[in-house]
C-alpha cells in the first residue's frame, strides 16, 4: 500500500457511457487482478474506489463511469494533471491454472475481469468470458484481451445475444472455475454455482477509507456456522462466493 | 521534535498527534505510507465486553466537507483484543489509549476488570455509547450519569481516564465539569455530531454521526468553553485535515490534537500537522506548551 502521485496519461471515452482514466504506474508494487486503487478527488471530502482494468510496469487504467459529483470532477482531468492515489489496496482473485475457467461479468464491473483474464491467459487454454452489456455502444472492445472465448449478451440485442448474460452461461457447462463480478443481481445467481467449482466474485460497497481502518463497507460473509461483517476493502473486494450472505 | 512534546497530565506524548477511536481500527492495519515516530498515541476503536457485529448496510455516506457513520462499535470484544489485538501493537505506538463502551455500569465495570491488567497508558471512555438504562440517551447527555459513570470506573484503576464526550449537549461545560469532578483525567473533545444523510439513490436514511471539516468550528467552539472551566488537558477532535486546524485546537486550549476521518482524505495528513507545528514553533522560537490555550480568554484575563 502507497500513497502516490501520478500524471493522467489519458482520460477520454471508451465509448458511450465509460470513460478510460490511464495514469503513470508511480508504485513501487506490483498490482494483482481484483486490487483497486483510492483516487482522492478535489471537492470530495471522501477518496473514490475503482478497480485496475489494466496494469503494465510504466502505466495504470481504470475504467469508470460518471455516476455522480466524483467520477463526474474525474472525467474533467486531463493529461499531465497530478491524481493522489492509494493503492495497491484489497485482495486479488486466486490464479488457477490448466482449468476450463469461466469469466462472468457485467457493465462497469467488467473492469478487474480484463486485469484477471490479461493473467489467467498465461496459464490456461480454455478461457470463456461472458460479457453481459446493456448495449452494443457500451462494451469495452478496445480494451479485451484477445486470445480468449468471448460470448455476448446486450438488453437490447445490439451485439452478441439478446438478453442476460447469465441465461446464456447456463447453457453451458464444465467449468472447473469461475470468476465474477458486475451487479449485485447477476452475482446472486452466480454464486449457486459455488456448490459444484470454486466460484470467486469482486465485490463493490461504498468505502470510506479503503485501508481496512474504518470498517464502513462491510458485507455478511460466513464463518464456520455463523456469519460475520467483512470488509469489502481489506478482507475482499474477492470473496469465495460460498461464503457470501447476499442482501 | 523536542518542541512538540505535549502532556496529558502523567502521560508524556513525544507529539500532539493522537489517532482517534474508530478511524484507525485496532492499529493492525499496516499503513506503509505513515510515519508512526509521529504519532503521540494511537487510541483504538471502541471495544465492549461481548462481540459486536454492528449495524447493516448502509454505514457511511459522504456529505459536503465530511461524511457521516453509522458502524454501530463493530468489535470482536474485549477478551479477544487482550488476548490476540493488543500483543502485536504494543510495538507500534508509543502510547495506546483502549477505548471502551458499554451499555450500562456494570458492563463498563467488567470492560474495565480485565483492562486494567494491561500494561496500556490510558483508558478513553466512550460517553457517547446509549445507556439501556436511561431509555437509550448518551451517558455524556446527563451530567449526572456522566459523573456516576466515571467515579465508579475511576475507583477501579488506576490508569488515566479519557472521558470522550458527546457536542450533542444543551451545555458541554457543564458535562466536562462533571467529568472533571468525578475523576476523569483528560477530555476529549468531540464525538461526532449527529446528522442525517439521505441516500436517494437507495432510497435510504443514514441517521449517524457527522465528522470531518465541517463539524471544525464545533469542536473548536467546545474545546474553547471547556478549556475555561476545567483544569485538566484536553484533547481536541474534530475536522483536522490539515496542520493549521491543529494548531487552531491547541489555541483554543487542546494539549494534543485527534486525528480522525481527515486521514481517509488526506493520506500525507500525519506529516503536514507535524511539519506544520514544528515549522510554526521554530519561526517563533516556541514551544508547544507555550501556546496552549493561548487564543482562549482565560489567557488574556492573565
Amino acid at each position: 500500500m502507497e500513497n502516490v502521485i501520478c500524471e493522467v496519461i489519458k482520460n477520454e471515452n471508451l465509448n458511450k457511457d465509460h470513460l478510460l482514466l490511464e495514469f503513470e504506474n508511480n508504485f513501487k508494487e506490483d498490482f494483482y487482478p481484483g486490487n483497486f486503487v483510492h483516487i482522492k478527488i478535489e471537492k470530495c471530502f471522501l477518496r473514490r474506489p475503482f478497480s485496475v482494468a489494466r496494469f503494465n510496469k510504466k502505466s495504470i487504467q481504470i475504467i469508470y463511469k460518471v455516476v455522480g459529483k466524483g467520477t463526474e470532477i474525474l472525467s474533467q482531468k486531463t493529461k499531465g494533471e497530478s491524481i493522489d492515489i492509494i493503492g495497491p489496496l484489497g485482495n486479488s482473485f486466486p490464479i488457477y491454472k490448466n482449468k476450463k475457467i469461466c469469466i462472468i461479468g457485467g457493465g462497469t464491473g467488467i473492469a478487474p475481469l480484463i486485469f484477471l483474464s490479461e493473467e489467467l491467459k498465461k496459464f490456461n487454454k480454455e478461457i470463456f468470458f461472458f460479457y453481459g452489456s446493456r448495449n452494443r455502444n457500451s462494451i469495452f472492445f478496445s480494451v479485451l484481451p484477445d486470445g480468449i472465448d468471448y460470448i455476448f449478451s446486450t438488453d437490447d440485442g445490439s451485439f452478441g445475444t439478446k438478453g442476460n448474460i447469465f441465461d446464456i452461461f447456463k447453457k453451458f457447462n464444465g467449468f472447473e472455475v469461475i470468476y465474477g463480478s458486475g451487479p449485485e443481481e447477476l452475482l446472486k445467481k452466480i454464486s449457486k454455482f459455488s456448490k459444484k467449482v470454486p466460484v470467486y466474485l469482486s465485490l463493490e460497497n461504498y468505502m470510506a477509507c479503503g485501508m481496512g481502518l474504518c470498517y464502513g463497507c462491510v458485507v455478511k460473509i460466513r464463518e464456520k456456522d455463523n456469519w460475520e461483517y467483512k470488509r469489502v476493502c481489506k478482507d475482499g473486494p474477492v470473496f469465495r462466493a460460498d461464503k457470501i450472505i447476499w442482501r | 521534535m523536542k518542541s512538540l512534546k505535549t502532556k496529558l497530565g502523567k502521560i508524556e506524548l513525544a507529539t500532539p498527534i493522537i489517532m482517534t477511536s474508530g478511524t484507525f481500527g485496532y492499529g493492525i492495519e499496516k499503513i506503509n505510507f505513515i510515519d508512526y515516530e509521529k504519532i503521540g498515541a494511537f487510541t483504538t476503536k471502541t471495544i465492549t465486553y461481548n462481540p459486536l457485529r454492528g449495524n447493516p448496510q448502509p454505514r457511511i455516506y459522504e456529505t459536503e466537507y465530511g461524511m457521516i457513520n453509522r458502524i454501530g462499535l463493530q468489535n470482536p470484544g474485549v477478551f479477544y483484543f487482550v488476548k490476540n489485538v493488543l500483543p502485536k501493537i504494543r510495538k507500534k505506538f508509543k502510547n495506546i489509549f483502549v477505548s471502551i463502551a458499554g451499555r450500562n455500569e456494570k458492563e463498563f465495570i467488567e470492560i474495565i476488570k480485565i483492562i486494567k491488567k494491561e500494561k496500556i497508558s490510558a483508558i478513553e471512555l466512550n460517553l457517547s455509547c446509549p445507556n439501556i438504562e436511561k431509555k437509550q440517551r448518551m451517558f455524556s447527555q446527563d451530567s449526572e450519569t456522566t459523573y456516576k459513570i466515571i467515579s465508579i470506573i475511576k475507583n477501579e484503576t488506576d490508569i488515566p481516564l479519557i472521558a470522550k464526550l458527546s457536542p450533542n449537549v444543551t451545555d458541554i461545560k457543564e458535562i466536562a465539569i462533571s467529568a472533571e469532578k468525578a475523576g476523569a483525567d483528560i477530555i476529549s473533545l468531540i464525538n461526532t455530531v449527529k446528522g442525517l444523510s439521505i441516500d436517494l439513490k437507495r432510497m435510504k436514511i443514514i441517521d449517524g454521526g457527522l465528522s470531518g471539516p465541517c463539524i471544525k468550528p464545533v469542536g473548536l467552539k467546545c474545546v474553547y468553553d471547556v478549556y475555561k472551566v476545567v483544569k485538566i488537558p484536553i484533547i481536541g477532535i474534530g475536522g483536522i485535515i490539515e496542520g493549521k486546524d491543529a494548531l487552531e485546537y491547541i489555541l483554543v486550549g487542546a494539549s494534543a490534537i485527534g486525528i480522525g476521518s481527515g486521514l481517509f482524505s488526506n493520506a500525507n495528513i500525519i506529516n503536514e500537522v507535524y511539519n506544520f507545528l514544528e515549522n510554526y514553533l521554530k519561526k517563533n522560537n516556541l514551544m508547544l506548551e507555550n501556546i496552549i490555550g493561548y487564543l482562549n480568554e482565560k489567557d488574556w484575563l492573565i
